[in-house]
């Protein structure tokens, strides 16, 4: 057992819930940056012996995921001036009670895997397993396009950490191309969200349907 | 033995001090002076030398209402370890036993209310039968966490002598979220601020003030003394999991108890100053959060045990 990096991943856990049952898009925000630093500085706990390079990487991973994609996405509501209700389809009693299951869940399904890493810290995979799960709930669960997007985001995260998971040598490769991935999917996003807003005067995602040729 | 009626008079004697401090904590936040700590001794004194009024649309149920429901909140009291030293009484399952003499007391404050026939008394039955279901979810959760941590199931077990340090050494950080849960029930059992205003005016308001709006001379007295028991014993509770220390004098664990019980109360009068009451429909909410920590607390736990 890794007392400061279960610690540090049971704060991700805990964050999952508090962006379930938060219901303005800037707590949201703040939600998903505070969980993209926890889950960045996570890999700092496991590596026994650290690289001066793997150092800068991880702060590199941090300021991008922590403040600069949170830092675009809050920009972005102010500018457009976005409605600020994530107008949810389920509601959020019920979103926290998926939450809560969907811990359970993936802390059973852990362990089905036969993986090393559950030596170094118990809790690393089941915290993986539910954020790509959570990320996946919101973008179904929210009809607001900015709050998808954080879906997304959070979908990331969990990415990131299934990657720390399995690979512990290239790991710095990988994550790197998945953050460029990130910040160019978030840009077009943001571009895309333009075009709804001035077509629509709204991010709402249902109003696509009345689009037609 | 003999220590343990002791402390249990101790309790008795010092519950409405503690819960003096809650006004003192308030008024330093308002800037007033405030009344004296000893208020409530003083308040139960006065109510004592009264006499009651009874309406005459009451029953007998009105009347031992109040008295079981002192009863009940002074025998829990015997089964609580106060200052980590083992309770005067003590069996396997007594926690559950305990939870449903709490259910006993609120049953009868309730039916003492509807005996009134009174509009407002109902409605605060109503939410007062409401939201102690959602917190005995959290409770029971966090039972079933002490259960797996210990297995045992007695109060004596996980709060008496080194055991809540136990707590901190298999559950780590985890506890935290316990302790969150635990104030959460606290406040709403209770009826303190973020649920309900023990210092309001206004009926439609109310949960636990309006139940009582009926009683008055020492029958207010035994329900303003079994509320103070009450806030004891959830706060000796967290307290023991705050502190959890053993000094191995039981006088300097009375202290050490006692500074706990004291954080609490002032934490409880710092949560009433800077928040305002929530409204209605955001209560269940308010709840719900201890429950899901609980859960949350018991799944990582259980996690970290494999």
């Amino acid at each position: 057992m890794n007392l400061p990096a279960d610690t540090i991943l049971s704060m991700a856990l805990l964050s999952i819930l508090f962006s379930f049952g938060s219901s303005r898009l800037p707590g949201l925000i703040k939600v998903l940056a505070f969980q993209g630093v926890v889950v960045c500085i996570v890999p700092l706990f496991l590596d026994q012996e650290m690289s001066t390079g793997g150092i800068v990487f991880t702060i590199a991973t941090l300021a991008i995921r922590g403040f600069i994609i949170p830092g675009c996405i809050y920009l972005a509501i102010k500018k457009v001036a976005i409605g600020r209700e994530v107008e949810p389809i389920v509601g959020f009693h019920a979103s926290m009670l998926v939450g809560l299951l969907l811990i359970v869940g993936a802390s059973f399904a852990s362990h089905r895997f036969d993986i090393p890493s559950s030596s170094i810290s118990v809790l690393l995979l089941p915290t993986a397993i539910s954020l790509l799960g959570a990320g996946m709930f919101l973008l179904m669960a929210r009809r607001n396009a900015i709050a998808m997007v954080l879906g997304y985001i959070m979908m990331e995260n969990g990415i990131y950490l299934v990657g720390t998971t399995f690979s512990v040598r290239a790991r710095h490769i990988v994550e790197f191309g998945i953050l460029l991935d990130v910040l160019a999917g978030v840009m077009i996003m943001a571009v895309i969200l333009q075009n709804i807003k001035q077509t629509f005067d709204d991010v709402d995602t249902a109003r696509l349907r009345t689009l037609k040729e | 033995m003999n220590e343990s009626v002791i402390l249990w008079a101790f309790a008795l004697l010092t519950a409405p001090f503690f819960a003096g401090v809650i006004f003192k904590v308030k008024a330093f936040f308002g800037g007033r002076k405030g009344s004296p700590v000893l208020i409530n001794y003083y308040t139960l004194f006065k109510l004592f030398k009264k006499g009651s009024v009874y309406s005459t649309s009451t029953t007998f149920i009105f009347k031992i209402g109040p008295v079981v429901s002192l009863g009940a909140t002074a025998t829990i009291l015997l089964f609580l370890p106060i200052a980590g030293h083992t309770p005067v009484i003590s069996f396997n399952g007594d926690v559950i036993f305990i939870l449903y003499l709490f259910g006993l007391a609120r049953f009868f404050t309730i039916a003492a209310a509807m005996d009134t026939a009174s509009p407002f008394e109902g409605m605060g039955a109503a939410r007062e039968a409401y939201f102690p279901i959602i917190c005995e979810a959290a409770m029971f959760m966090i039972l079933i966490l002490f259960y797996r941590l210990t297995g045992d199931l007695s109060f004596s077990a996980y709060f008496a002598g080194a055991q809540p340090f136990g707590f901190w050494q298999t559950g780590g950080p985890t506890m935290f979220f316990v302790i969150i849960a635990f104030f959460i029930i606290l406040l709403t059992e209770n009826a303190r601020v973020p649920v309900d205003d023990p210092a309001t005016h206004l009926e439609l308001t109310m949960i636990h003030e309006v139940m009582v709006l009926d009683h008055s001379g020492p029958d207010l007295g035994f329900i303003e003394m079994g509320a103070f028991l009450k806030l004891f014993f959830y706060a000796s509770i967290v307290s023991r999991m705050i502190l959890p220390f053993e000094l191995g004098h039981p006088l300097l664990n009375l202290a050490l108890f006692s500074i706990g019980v004291l954080i609490v109360y002032v934490a409880v009068g710092v949560v009433e100053s800077v928040t305002a009451r929530y409204r209605m429909d955001r209560v269940p909410k308010f709840v719900l959060t201890s429950f899901a920590l609980a859960f949350f607390a018991t799944v990582i736990t259980l996690e970290l045990l494999k």
